[in-house]
């Protein structure tokens, strides 16, 4: 339906404007991807405090853009967007790409009990320390799961290019997209694949979650397996046109 | 996890509605545990939390709310005469706005006073899932389960240390061609009867259930029989035998010596029972009345009991629990201490205890 469902309301028309502009330019491409919504629909807002302030307190624009919307078209907002001060972009990306079969209700309860499992390992680990230690321990699961999947990105990577036959790992650098989602893809897939039998998915998350924050484990591993790969095949760096 | 109290008054130990009742924070891991002595290897888990939120290991401390529910049978409780019958209070409510802590409030309170607690920390679990169903040996049509009646009996045993010795039974018991106890002899020697041999742990308790109504009604002692999800023992059980025919909960041996221990003939202490629709069997999600949970048997059979309705959180309470959980850092989120996310968390858990425990745990 949409382009691309993307975490921001904003950027959602960026792309579908950047893409529209490549199709009036180059004849031959056509949209195979695209929106049942014409150009004249308004992307839906989720600031709740841009609709409460009061008639007075509005500029110029403001209102020229409440009058605006009133008679205007808005998209229908996505089942995923909210106005709720705990939604996380990060978190959000993360649930959906643990999603199996679309079921969300699922991914979020796994997503909810896997930062529960890490607040309460560093709940024991601060009561258990000395004071000089517990003033190290980090105890908020949002920074340890941001941290640790800052700590996963890889700062370059492979791409097969066909050349003379032969498919090359040609080191690339990444897009910083490209980079959220490997960490991300990495960290859920060695979850998913190396855990002993009958462990729950929350249980090793966690786990990994917390080597990852401290640098450490199979997924900081891959991470520098694919820096060395990259260093290895520095010579077919030329290989790369863009 | 358990939900502490606002500090707006100071901390004054009188039981004011909103004070803090703050539990011994080194050695008693379970609530049921009222002395403050150095606790046992073993800790009876009093209600039904899994060891990962236990609230001991995160907070270091186990802190209940006092909200007026608890209060009301406190006074009621004060005020037992213990010539009359026993009084059976029913504690009913939606899930999840903590009827089992209130039970767990008033047995503390009642250990406090040196009363003998009885507790089952959850009735349900002894019509499903049964692993050994063995056929009683007391009574032929009746069932046994040893497994269920020995870890009742090692709780039994860990909170109720100091009376068994004081107890002496009234009647010679035979296990069996070699064993048996003698009138007179504690009731311990009963209870590590019923540890050691596991085939003759549901006659141990049953013996033990017997023998503390009659000890009641001469006086000796005060008697708290205390039972979370009172409704499995009326209802329907998931329990078969081999030859796949459905077993009647008065067949099971537990069941059957529970549900006398629950009728009001006896005098010298009292019974507070919760109704539970968490883990209740065939009963649908929305039922929380008690003549929806009981069914027209368990309610026949309870009548007469006092109700006491425990509700959702009303805002001061709500207010507490928040101010609790923010002081012990447990809110981690940065909007969670703000006033969007106190309204938020107030919305999306409608002051339902149970709700916003689980919000707050990955926030």
């Amino acid at each position: 339906m949409a382009a691309r469902t993307v975490w921001a309301a904003g950027r959602c028309s960026e792309q579908a404007g950047a893409v529209n502009r490549a199709v009036r330019r180059l004849p031959g491409l056509t949209q195979v991807r695209w929106s049942r919504y014409g150009p004249e629909f308004r992307d839906p807002l989720t600031d709740k405090g841009h609709c409460r302030k009061p008639a007075a307190e509005l500029t110029e624009e403001e209102k020229y853009d409440q009058d605006l919307g009133k008679t205007q078209l808005i998209k229908a907002a996505p089942a995923a967007q909210t106005c709720s001060a705990f939604a996380d972009p990060v978190i959000s990306k993360s649930t959906n790409m643990m999603m199996k079969g679309g079921s969300k209700v699922l991914a979020r309860s796994l997503m909810a009990q896997t930062l529960e499992a890490v607040e309460r390992k560093q709940f024991e680990k601060y009561h258990a320390a000395s004071a000089e230690e517990q003033a190290t321990i980090e105890r908020n699961p949002y920074t340890i799961f941001h941290q640790a999947l800052k700590n996963c990105e890889p700062v370059i990577g492979l791409v097969p290019i066909l050349k003379g036959g032969h498919f090359y790992q040609v080191p690339v650098p990444l897009s910083d997209r490209r980079r959220r989602f490997l960490a991300m893809k990495w960290m859920i897939k060695d979850c998913r694949e190396n855990k002993p039998r009958r462990t729950l998915m929350p249980e090793k998350l966690s786990y990994e979650l917390l080597e990852a924050f401290a640098n450490k484990g199979p997924v900081i591993k891959r991470k520098h397996d694919m820096h060395k790969m990259a260093e290895a095949n520095r010579a077919l760096a030329h290989y790369r046109w863009w | 996890m358990l939900k502490g109290v606002r500090k707006l008054i100071p901390r004054v130990h009188k039981l004011d509605p909103g004070c803090l009742l703050r539990m011994s924070t080194q050695a008693p891991r379970s609530i049921t545990t009222h002395s403050d002595d150095q606790l046992p290897v073993q800790r009876p888990r009093a209600i039904c939390r899994t060891p990962e939120s236990d609230p001991v290991k995160t907070f270091g401390e186990a802190c209940l709310m006092v909200r007026k529910p608890a209060l009301e049978l406190l006074q009621y409780l004060k005020n037992t005469n213990f010539t009359h019958p026993a009084v059976r209070y029913l504690l009913y409510g939606e899930k999840g706005t903590g009827k089992t802590l209130s039970l767990c409030h008033v047995i503390h309170f009642c250990a406090k006073h040196n009363w003998l607690t009885l507790h089952v920390p959850d009735a349900h679990l002894w019509v499903k899932n049964c692993r050994e169903l063995l056929r009683s040996t007391y009574n032929k049509q009746r069932l046994d389960q040893p497994l269920e009646a020995s870890t009742w009996l090692r709780r039994f045993k860990t909170t109720n240390e100091h009376f068994l010795s004081q107890i002496k039974v009234e009647e010679k018991y035979i296990w069996n061609k070699r064993e048996s106890t003698e009138k007179g002899s504690p009731l311990g020697e009963v209870v590590e009867q019923g540890l050691m041999r596991v085939r003759n742990a549901t006659d141990a308790v049953g013996i033990v259930l017997k023998e503390l109504k009659r000890q009641s009604c001469l006086g000796r002692l005060q008697l708290l029989v205390a039972v979370d999800g009172v409704n499995a023992l009326w209802g329907r059980t998931t329990l078969q035998r081999e030859d796949k025919s459905p077993v009647a909960p008065e067949e099971l041996a537990l069941v059957h010596n529970l549900r006398k221990m629950v009728d009001n003939d006896w005098h010298g202490g009292a019974i507070v029972l919760t109704l539970s629709q968490t883990g209740s069997l065939f009963k649908p999600q929305t039922a929380y009345l008690p003549h929806e949970l009981l069914g027209k048997e368990g309610f026949d059979a309870l009548d007469p009991f006092v109700p006491i309705l425990v509700s959702n959180y009303n805002p001061k309470e709500f207010e507490s629990s928040f101010q609790y959980y923010l002081e012990n850092n447990w809110l981690q989120h940065e909007k969670a201490p703000t006033e969007e996310g106190k309204k938020e968390l107030l919305f999306l858990s409608n002051s339902n205890p149970g709700q916003l425990e689980r919000l707050c745990a990955y926030l």
